[in-house]
Order: C-alpha cells, then structure tokens, then sequence
C-alpha cells in the first residue's frame, strides 16, 4: 500500500492525479513487464498518463500516433532509399566484391529508426506510448503482437533485431473500432472513467493554480453539471483545463446567474460543437450557474 | 505480506492458491474472456504483490482478467460475490429480458458445482465444459437467433454485430494500386522502371490508395413470419448503418418504409421507440411486390448505382401477386451489382424453397444464403462488399 501511496504522490508531482487502483496497475505493469491498455472516454487523460508515467520513470517518452492507413514502414522501419541510391551510384567505382557493397547498402547507416524499433533499441528502458491504436488497421494489429510478445524485429535484408532492454508499453485506444482479443490478452487493462468533482478540482488546482478556490470549485460543479446533460460531444478534463483560463481571460472571477451573458462568450473553449451549442441559452446557463 | 516460498510451504497458502487460482473459472462461467493460462499470470501476481490487502488484490485481478469496458464494469461485484464468504452462493442477475420468461445464466461458484439441475443448466454446463478456453465468440455468433432471448446475450451478439460491421468498414481501404499519379512515391516500381536507363531513375512510379464506395440497400421483412428474427437483423441493420457509410435500411411487410434515420439515432432506447412507432397500425400479410415496386418507383433511380449490393432479407412468404413480384425483382437485378436473399428458414434441416415468393425469387438471386445466425451472415457479407468494389 505504502508504494502505492508513493507512486501516487510521484505522478501528482509529475502533473497527473492518479487513482490508487491506477497506480497499482502502473506498479504491476512495471512488475510484470505487461503493455497496458487504457481505455475510456475522449478527453479523460489517457495520453497524460504515459507523459506521467515517463517523467516518474526518468524515462524517455517514445509517442507513435497511429492512424488509419499506418504501415510497417512508419512504424517500425523503413530504408532510406535516396541515400541508397545514393550510395549504389557512389560504389560503381568501387572495386570491392559486389556481396561487400550489397551488405554495406543494406547496413543500420541506411536504416531509418521509426518508433517501435527505437523503443526496443535504447540503451535505457523507454516508455512507449501508443496511441489510439483502434485507428491503425487490423494488418498492424497483427505486426504489434509479435512485437509486444517477442520484443524482436526481423527486418529481411538485415536479420532480427532484439529488443537491449523493454520498453514500458502503454496503449490507448478509444473505441472506434473493436480491439482483437488476442491483443486484449496481452495487455493489462485499464478503464478511466470521466473524474469524479474532487478528482477534477485536484486536477484544475495543479494545472491552473492561478484560479482562486471558489473559482476552481464553481467551474468544476458547472463542468460536472454540463457532463450530465445529452450532448454529442462530452467535455474532457482537458476542456476543463481550457475553460478555466478562458475565464480568468476573461476577467470573470465567479460563475453567477448575472454573468450568464459573459459566460456564454467563453463556452467556446467547453462546448466543441453546433448543435450542443445551440443547446446553451442564457436561461440554460444561468440555470446550471445558480446551482454551482 | 506472504511471499511464494512462504505460500507454498504452508498448506494454507496451497489452499489460497488454488482459492485464487479458481477464480478465473468462476469469471469464465460469468462470461469473461479468460482462460487457463491467466489462472498462472494472476497466481504470479499474487505471490508478487501479496494476497492480505483486498484492495490491491482486486486492483491486480481487475487489470489482469478484464478485457474491455462490460468486463471492468461487472468485475467488482464478482469479485465481491467470489471472495467475500457469505455471499458465495449470490446468483448475479439479468437486468432486462427479452420475450421469454428469465432464466439465471450466471453460473456458480466453478469449484462447487451443486446446484439444481435443470436441463437449461446441464445444458449450459456441457456447452461451457465444451469451450473452456479463451474464446466466447464461437458460440453466441452461430446460435440461431430466434433462440436469443436473454438481455445479456443479445447484448452480447450486438456486440459481435458491432465487430463484424468494423471489419466490413476496414475491407476497403487495404489495397493500393499502382498508378500514373499518386501521392505516394513506388520505390519498389521507381527503381525497377530504372533498369531501362542504366539505373538512373528516370521515370517515377506512383502509388494511390484505392478508393471504393460500395453501397448496401437493406430491405428487411418486418411481417410476422419474421417476428423472431427482425429484432436482431434490425440491430445488424443499426450497427451496420453506424460504421459503414453508405448503408440505406428499410423496412417492409404490406407497405415500404425507409429507416435509416431512426437506426441512425445514437440513443439506442430512441432508436427503438422510432421504430415502433414506424412499424405500427401496418395491417397483416407480406406483400412483398408491391413493397419492392414502391423502393423501385421512389428510391430504386436514387439509390441504386453499379456498386450496390441489395439485401433482402426474408422468409419469402408472399400474399401478393406473384407476376409483380417477377417484374419488380427483375428491375431491381438490373440496376443493381448484386442482389442477395438471406433467409433465416434456410438453416432447417428439412427446408425446400417452398414459399412462393420464394420460388419467384430464386431466378433473380445471385446468392440465396441461410440467415439465422451471425456466422452465417458473416460468411456472406465480406465478400459481398469486395464483389462491389
């Protein structure tokens, strides 16, 4: 429990307030050497916590993004063509036997290091974050298991690269498309939900700690508030974040039924689309501020 | 904290173990994803972090054995119902039932299995006896689905639902072709195109991503007959209409209704009160000509272009006028890429195409394919949309 409590204390000092069933996945992750998958909600601080995990770690922070349409190429390795051909051009006057030039074409001063074979080729212990997953396509899946299983590379022209040390592996995913099973087993799971009022007034004192105290509380209760209400698109803590500052821009240092006009003009930062925004007249607004 | 040595030295570790170790058992006949193997990751975890503080127990058991969002949200009362001794015996209940009357499908404590046998429960046990690994999809995607009736499964087979039209979505985007122009430099094309002059690429291959929009037009009988199996092919329809773009729903028995938008509703509770409220005061009988003349007249020049794939889902049992049926079906072939019929009688073992649309219709199919399940639907569906690219 005491480490727990430790690493918790940790991560709040590296800017992420973690839950104490969190930390202790962290813990396990590290124990156990398992990826960890992170799954939840848009906007609830996925991606933060491997920031947070790698400054705790004093662990460089390796970030693949993946997106529809990621190949091996982008991802792992790829060849860099021009200096090769480059290179073929350089060696016509070379009087070396041709096996020696191929294997001096086809050497790592070619090879162009993309996330997944940096992560498992440093010296130290890197966390690698890979995120949003779901958008790569399943073929990348397929290529991400043998690595998270292996943590070997086999690149044809140069043989299997294996991994010095393991990198810590987080994943995020947001669920626009059904993760595979067998990648599910591999990892160790973890679901963030949206933050509860304390959790989310911790969070804005660290990350905003100009606002004053009642300001902090106010905007929370209005977040926690419009979180409830049917939109398309819910504010994360991030939202949150923006919000506040936007406030404080401009100049209102308390959320009341009289400032409804003026926090209109600032809901810009909270609510990201038409039709939700139509939702947020002034007797809306005045309503859910009389309340916080 | 005990350690492993300590653990297995003492019996009352031994039994600890084991007492841990059965609960992947219990969560597998609870409908989780885990199979033998986890029994070892989470005994190891155990002997790692210590077995005496609950919270970090559950923590580790929850991170460790959940593997999606359902999972992680039932883990604590199962966790609770296994390891908190009074409660052993606790029965987790369905929520919501579907039709027939409820039955409980949880299973009990996997190491006392003393419970009254019904033949729903031996047969449940055999099925679970049959399939302890790591799998729970086999089974749900192949049971016919006029058999569904509890909440949780069909929440469960819309899930799967929910996979496969993900899978669909990604079919089309994997090929790229080679091309004149692209946005993407061929090097593998660029260097072999070089050998013409000496090695100096001269001449650049190119690479584009080949684009396919295929069409999909979803005409559901909605009659009686079909009573038991609209509820789910609507739900196909919904989970299909919501991943694949260009997916167009309507539903018919003596008349022809278009319900793309109210499947598009992304309140699901919404989605259904839309749908009955669609589907009502519509009198008895499936006339499944006049229905496809209406599509034709209003919809069949709009929607229907070369890469449509039309799917018509249907017992074939027609009250309406036979040589329409013939005309519009004939019209519909024609404007379409393919047409398909998924039949979810097709699957009884003594079926003929007796039904007499049924009969008229089988001239025009390009496929007449068995519909009761989702495996059946899932074997035909894939290839339909590469037909359409």
């Amino acid at each position: 429990m005491d480490d727990i409590a430790g690493l918790q204390g940790q991560l709040e000092s590296a800017g992420y307030v973690a839950e104490a069933s969190l930390a202790a996945t962290l813990l396990l992750t590290l124990d156990l050497g398992r990826p960890l998958l992170v799954e939840g909600d848009a906007g609830v601080g996925k991606t933060e916590i491997a920031n947070a995990f790698a400054k705790v770690n004093n662990a460089r922070l390796i970030r693949l993004q993946c997106y529809e349409g990621l190949d091996v190429h982008a991802a792992m390795y790829e060849w860099n063509y021009q200096r090769q051909l480059l290179a073929i051009k350089l060696l016509e006057q070379d009087d070396r036997p041709l096996a020696d030039k191929e294997k001096d074409i086809f050497s790592e001063a070619y090879l162009l290091k993309r996330p997944l074979l940096e992560a498992i080729s440093c010296e130290e212990s890197p966390v690698l974050l890979i995120d949003e997953v779901d958008r790569a396509d399943e073929a990348f899946e397929a290529y991400l298991l043998e690595l998270l299983s292996d943590f070997q590379i086999s690149i044809p022209e140069l043989g299997t690269v294996d991994a010095i040390t393991r990198p810590l592996v987080i994943i995020t995913s947001n669920g626009t498309r059904e993760l595979s099973d067998a990648l599910r087993r591999r990892c160790l799971y973890q679901f963030i939900e949206y933050p509860d009022f304390e959790k989310e007034l911790t969070i804005v004192k660290i990350k905003a700690p100009q606002a004053a105290e009642q300001l902090a509380r106010q905007v929370v209760a209005f977040v926690q508030q419009v979180r409830r209400m049917e939109l398309q698109k819910i504010p994360g803590v991030a939202e949150t974040l923006d919000w506040t500052a936007a406030l404080l821009r401009s100049g209102i240092t308390v959320i009341n039924e009289e400032g409804a006009e003026r926090i209109i003009d600032t809901l810009s930062a909270l609510i990201k689309t038409r039709d939700d925004r139509s939702g947020f007249t002034p007797e809306v607004v005045s309503r859910i501020a009389a309340t916080c | 904290m005990l350690t492993e040595a300590a653990l297995q030295q003492s019996n009352v570790g031994t039994q600890l173990l084991t007492r841990i170790a059965g609960f992947t058992g219990f969560l597998h006949a609870n409908g989780y994803g885990v199979g033998a193997a986890d029994s070892v990751d989470i005994v190891g975890a155990a002997a790692e972090t210590g077995v005496l503080d609950q919270a970090i127990l559950r923590w580790n058991l929850k991170s460790l054995l959940c593997n999606r969002y359902e999972e992680w949200q039932r883990f604590d009362a199962l966790f609770d119902t296994y390891f908190l001794p009074p409660n052993i015996k606790v029965f987790v209940q369905n929520d919501v039932k579907i039709g027939k009357p409820e039955e409980p499908t949880m299973g009990d404590d996997a190491q006392s299995n003393d419970s009254p046998t019904t033949p729903e429960n031996t047969k449940t046990d055999e099925t679970r006896a049959a399939r302890y690994s790591a799998s729970r999809e086999e089974n749900l995607s192949s049971t016919d689905f006029s058999e569904l009736d509890q909440a949780d499964q069909a929440r469960k087979v819309e899930a799967l639902m929910r996979r496969l039209a993900k899978r669909l979505k990604h079919l089309k985007l994997r090929r790229e072709l080679r091309s004149q122009r692209g946005r993407r430099l061929d090097l593998q094309g660029t260097i072999r195109q070089s050998v013409s002059t000496g090695g100096t690429p001269l001449k650049f291959a190119w690479k584009t991503r080949r684009r396919v929009r295929p069409r999909l037009v979803l005409l559901l009988d909605v009659s009686r007959s079909m009573n038991s199996y609209s509820f789910f092919y609507l739900r196909l329809a919904r989970a299909l209409c919501n991943e694949l773009a260009d997916v167009h729903c309507f539903i018919f028995h003596t008349r022809i209704q278009s319900v793309g938008e109210a499947l598009r509703d992304p309140d699901p509770w919404r989605a259904q009160e839309r749908l009955n409220v669609l589907a009502q005061g519509w009198a008895g009988g499936t006339r499944i000509g006049e229905c496809l003349q209406d599509f034709n007249r209003e919809q069949g020049a709009r929607l229907i272009h070369s890469r449509t794939g039309v799917i018509i889902v249907s017992d074939g049992y027609d009250t309406g006028e036979t040589a329409l049926l013939k005309k519009e079906l004939g019209t519909l072939k024609k404007r379409s890429r393919r047409m398909i019929w998924f039949n979810p009688l097709l699957n009884q073992p003594d079926f003929t195409p007796e039904a007499k649309g049924m009969q008229t219709a089988m001239p025009y199919l390009d496929l007449l394919a068995p519909g009761a399940d989702l495996a059946a639907i899932e074997r035909v569906l894939p290839q339909l949309i590469e037909s359409l690219q």
